[in-house]
């Protein structure tokens, strides 16, 4: 990724290069031209999933995919992964073709919301997954607590999966994606099904993992969550990858939110407005919501407010982020730029 | 590789456990008693003739029972429920996947036919009959077949869907037994298109009288090496063919 700033509608055909070079060494994860079309139907009738999807991502880091639902995060995912076969691309994770069984030694994998045997308990379960790393049985004892305590669910431990809420099975579904301490993280929303308090620790989790040089690659929706998460962002629409962003480049201006009694009248306020961004009542009369640009513009608007004897209810100040460049992406709102 | 598959057996030998097919068992056990306590005063002279032979039927029966009820969904259940994608996440190939489900069920197989083959003696025990060790090579007969099933099934459940996977493994089970019967049957017809088609059906079906030897064990008869070589060699040789198919097919499918 250049990580200066957006890729508007890249052409549907196979992009042959990656959108940044890394040093090989660097590169956890390497996706160059992913295209995967399914069938469904008598007539297979055929639906784009994904249409070449290219980047890199380097070790280390967080890399999230953002898009609505049906922008194809998962099938690219499933690609990764070889549980969907692409019908053109290449993937390679640390070097080594997806399609090899050993690629995926040093992957964890969280789907979105994971399901699992109902009839194990939750230490069964990670036992199991653990077999199949061929982690040693003392070994396993070991990891499988260590990662029951990592997601906080060591007192349910032994209860069998029926009985685990969905955000149990979420936490237990990261705790599965944790054992043989991973060095690729690939997590398919893996804040869904949490409440508050637990998206907060699973985040703090995630940041604790990426500290520790984990690398992670997540997909979702909620953008907050990325945007604390994420280094680089890839947007995804239509199964088109039409952005990609670090998000240290993103702008940081301010912008100020003033919701006033009605709108100030007069030459020297029309004056001020014209560099504001008036969003509700510019018909005059009524309550207004203003939202300024500029700290200059702020107090400028003030300035004719107190003169003008207009009621100032409230000031908000809200900073330039990732969901304005993803609405903007997504062509749902423009947002006035500073 | 070993490891891998071993949890994968062990885990679904673990799941037919839990999910209570052993109550198949019981069921097994109350037909054998109630056969032998009905039928057998109706049949004078045959008592023993009559428990051994609707037991071994039994036996065989509730085996495919289990192969049909558990195989034909046992795949697509974890696709279904999608348990199958953090599994297949993890360093283990698709095909090492699939055998370990087949080795899980043959498991819960020899487990069943263990505890109703100790059922069937204890009845035969409790009537006028006496133990033969050929009984032995008709349970061990009944189990090779009902590995050659468990095959099918496993690669009729990757193809299709649970009800028709079904339906063509007990389809498979009853053309396998008759499939001698249908080839005479069309040599006698006259027509060589119909005999050219018994024919073909023959050889593709597996031949599953080649298992049955219940009729000679009913009758006293000892079951040779011989057969039991050539018998287990068929079987095996049918089923690993069945499962490297069943492991091709699986391998193309997509798991979203």
């Amino acid at each position: 990724m250049d990580g200066s700033g957006l890729v508007t509608n890249p052409p549907p055909q196979t992009v042959e290069r990656p959108v940044s070079i890394h040093g090989e060494a660097e590169i956890a994860l390497k996706v160059l031209g992913l295209e995967k079309v399914f069938r469904s139907g008598l007539r297979r009738r055929k639906t784009a999933a994904i249409r070449g999807i290219s980047f890199l991502v380097r070790r280390g880091t967080v890399l999230a995919l953002l898009g609505h639902n049906g922008a194809g995060k998962t099938t690219t995912l499933n690609c990764i992964l070889g549980l969907v076969k692409p019908d053109a691309g290449q993937v390679s994770i640390f070097g080594y073709d997806h399609r090899q069984r050993s690629s995926r030694a040093k992957v964890g994998y969280l789907p979105e919301r994971p399901n699992f045997y109902e009839y194990l308990t939750g230490r069964e379960l990670l036992t199991f997954y653990a077999d199949l790393l061929g982690i040693s049985p003392r070994e396993r004892s070991r990891q499988v607590d260590s990662v029951l305590t990592t997601v906080g669910i060591t007192a349910r431990a032994d209860l069998r999966l029926r009985k685990y809420s969905k955000g149990m099975l979420q936490r237990l579904g990261l705790a599965q994606a944790l054992l043989g301490a991973p060095e690729l993280l690939i997590l398919d929303e893996p804040m869904s099904g949490l409440d508050p308090l637990g998206r907060r620790e699973v985040r703090d989790l995630l940041a604790g993992l990426r500290d520790s040089g984990t690398t992670v690659v997540l997909s979702s929706h909620i953008v907050p969550d990325v945007e604390i998460l994420a280094d680089e962002v890839v947007i995804l629409r239509e199964g088109l990858l039409v952005a990609t962003h670090r998000l240290d480049a993103l702008p940081r201006d301010c912008v100020y939110e003033v919701r006033l009694g009605e709108l100030p009248t007069g030459d020297d306020a029309a004056d001020v407005l014209r560099a504001c961004r008036v969003v509700r009542g510019r018909g005059g009369g009524g309550p207004a919501l203003v939202e300024s640009c500029t700290p200059v513009d702020l107090a400028r608007l003030l300035d004719v407010c107190s003169r003008t004897q207009i009621d100032i209810h409230s000031v908000q100040t809200r900073r330039h982020g990732l969901e304005d460049l993803f609405l903007e992406v997504m062509g749902e709102q423009k947002v006035p730029l500073c | 590789m070993l490891r891998r598959i071993r949890a994968v057996a062990l885990n679904t030998y673990r799941e037919t456990v839990r999910d209570r097919i052993f109550y198949l068992v019981g069921l097994f056990g109350l037909v054998l008693v109630v056969s032998s306590a009905v039928l057998a005063p109706l049949s004078v002279g045959a008592q023993e003739k009559i428990v051994i032979d609707v037991g071994l039927g039994a036996l065989t029966l509730f085996g495919l029972l289990v192969t049909v009820l558990v195989g034909s969904n046992m795949v697509h259940k974890e696709q279904d429920k999608r348990t199958v994608t953090t599994i297949l996440a993890k360093p283990i190939s698709r095909r090492e996947y699939l055998l370990g489900k087949f080795l899980g069920l043959s498991l819960t197989l020899v487990a069943m036919l263990a505890v109703m083959s100790a059922l069937f003696v204890a009845v035969i025990l409790a009537t006028p009959a006496s133990f033969g060790i050929r009984y032995l090579a008709a349970f061990y007969l009944a189990y090779i077949e009902l590995l050659l099933v468990t095959a099918a099934v496993v690669l009729f459940s990757t193809v299709t869907s649970p009800p028709l996977a079904a339906v063509l493994t007990l389809t498979l089970f009853v053309i396998g037994h008759l499939s001698e019967s249908l080839r005479s049957f069309g040599a006698l017809l006259g027509s060589p298109l119909q005999a050219r088609l018994a024919e073909l059906v023959y050889y593709l079906v597996p031949n599953l009288e080649m298992f049955n030897v219940r009729g000679a064990v009913v009758h006293g008869d000892t079951v040779s090496g011989e057969h039991l070589l050539l018998a287990t060699a068929y079987g095996l040789g049918y089923t690993a063919l069945l499962l490297i198919v069943a492991g091709a097919q699986f391998s193309r499918k997509e798991l979203r």
